[in-house]
């Protein structure tokens, strides 16, 4: 019996997942996201991560969602600011919408409009490497 | 699409004669300084950081960064209260955010040390210098160490450097 209840239970978790995952798989994802380059000066579209979408309520770590130029997701990004990473400060339970993970990249960037402050980005690709290719310009 | 933005400063531009020192460019042409960034947003920078211009000379700062935004904002209280950082007698200019293939220019009349810095970026470092002319003796400019000032360890070139060598660019 408890396996059954565990086996539906992961279903269902499952079946969420997937849902969450469908809702934002193509660009625009849905309400509180908004385009990045509406919300600050930047590009529509950004090399190396593609058009952004996010929810300006979580700013500034996000999720960033990162579609390619044909509308499809491929990456969820986080944007955590240097300064915030000590003892006194901690982001907890971020969303991750975008469903599958491939592969994880961390680096540093030196801040843009919107996170101004050097920041590190936390990508969770949703392709596989060789899908990077699809925002690289 | 480019977008140019143009601002004429110093009042008394046409009062100053230019100078004729050897070597510097003519003061109808405009001196181009880029603006810069890796790839990965790692690194952004002014290209060239120093430069030494006559007066009545134009500067045009040009987005060449594909993935970021970038200003050219003057050190003076007008902008952002920041502490005054050019001549006493010029005026301060903010070119606000420029996308990839902006531009914006200004010209500058007044002698002095002029220095800038890129709002979403002073704390990456990403300042530079225009020398006019000859500078001003001592007291061309506030002291960088008051409040408001650049953050610590900012990195403008030497004055002395700039007006030797006329471009200075970060190695």
């Amino acid at each position: 019996m408890r396996m059954t209840v565990l086996a539906l239970t992961l279903i269902a978790f499952g079946s969420v997942s997937a849902s969450a995952a469908d809702t934002v798989s193509k660009a625009p994802p849905p309400a509180p996201y908004k385009q990045v380059s509406t919300l600050v000066k930047l590009p529509d579209f950004l090399p190396g991560l593609g058009q952004l979408f996010v929810d300006p309520a979580t700013l500034p770590a996000g999720p960033f969602l990162a579609y390619d130029h044909d509308g499809k997701l491929v990456s969820t990004v986080y944007m955590i600011p240097v300064e915030d990473l000590n003892a006194n400060k901690k982001f907890d339970n971020l969303a991750a919408p975008g469903g599958n993970v491939d592969h994880v990249d961390i680096y540093f960037n030196a801040g843009h409009p919107g996170v101004e402050k050097p920041h590190a980005h936390i990508v969770l690709w949703h392709v596989p490497v060789s899908g990077e290719a699809r925002v690289a310009k | 699409m480019t977008v140019t933005r143009r601002q004429v400063l110093g009042l008394m531009g046409g009062l100053v004669p230019a100078l004729l020192l050897p070597g510097i460019s003519h003061a109808g042409n405009p001196v181009e300084i880029q603006m810069r960034g890796s790839p990965d947003g790692s690194r952004v920078w002014f290209d060239p950081i120093g430069v030494l211009i006559t007066p009545g000379q134009s500067v045009r700062w040009t987005n060449r960064d594909p993935g970021n935004s970038h200003t050219a904002t003057a050190y003076h209280p007008a902008n952002f209260d920041r502490p005054r950082r050019i001549p006493g007698k010029a005026a301060p200019w903010n070119s606000d955010y420029l996308l990839p293939d902006e531009s914006f220019s200004v010209t500058l009349t007044q002698t002095g040390v002029y220095d800038f810095y890129c709002v979403p970026h002073e704390h990456a470092g990403m300042v530079g210098r225009i020398v006019v002319g000859t500078p001003e003796p001592p007291g061309w400019t506030a002291d960088p160490r008051q409040a408001g000032g650049p953050p610590e360890g900012t990195l403008f070139p030497p004055v002395e450097e700039i007006m030797k060598k006329r471009i200075v660019r970060r190695t």
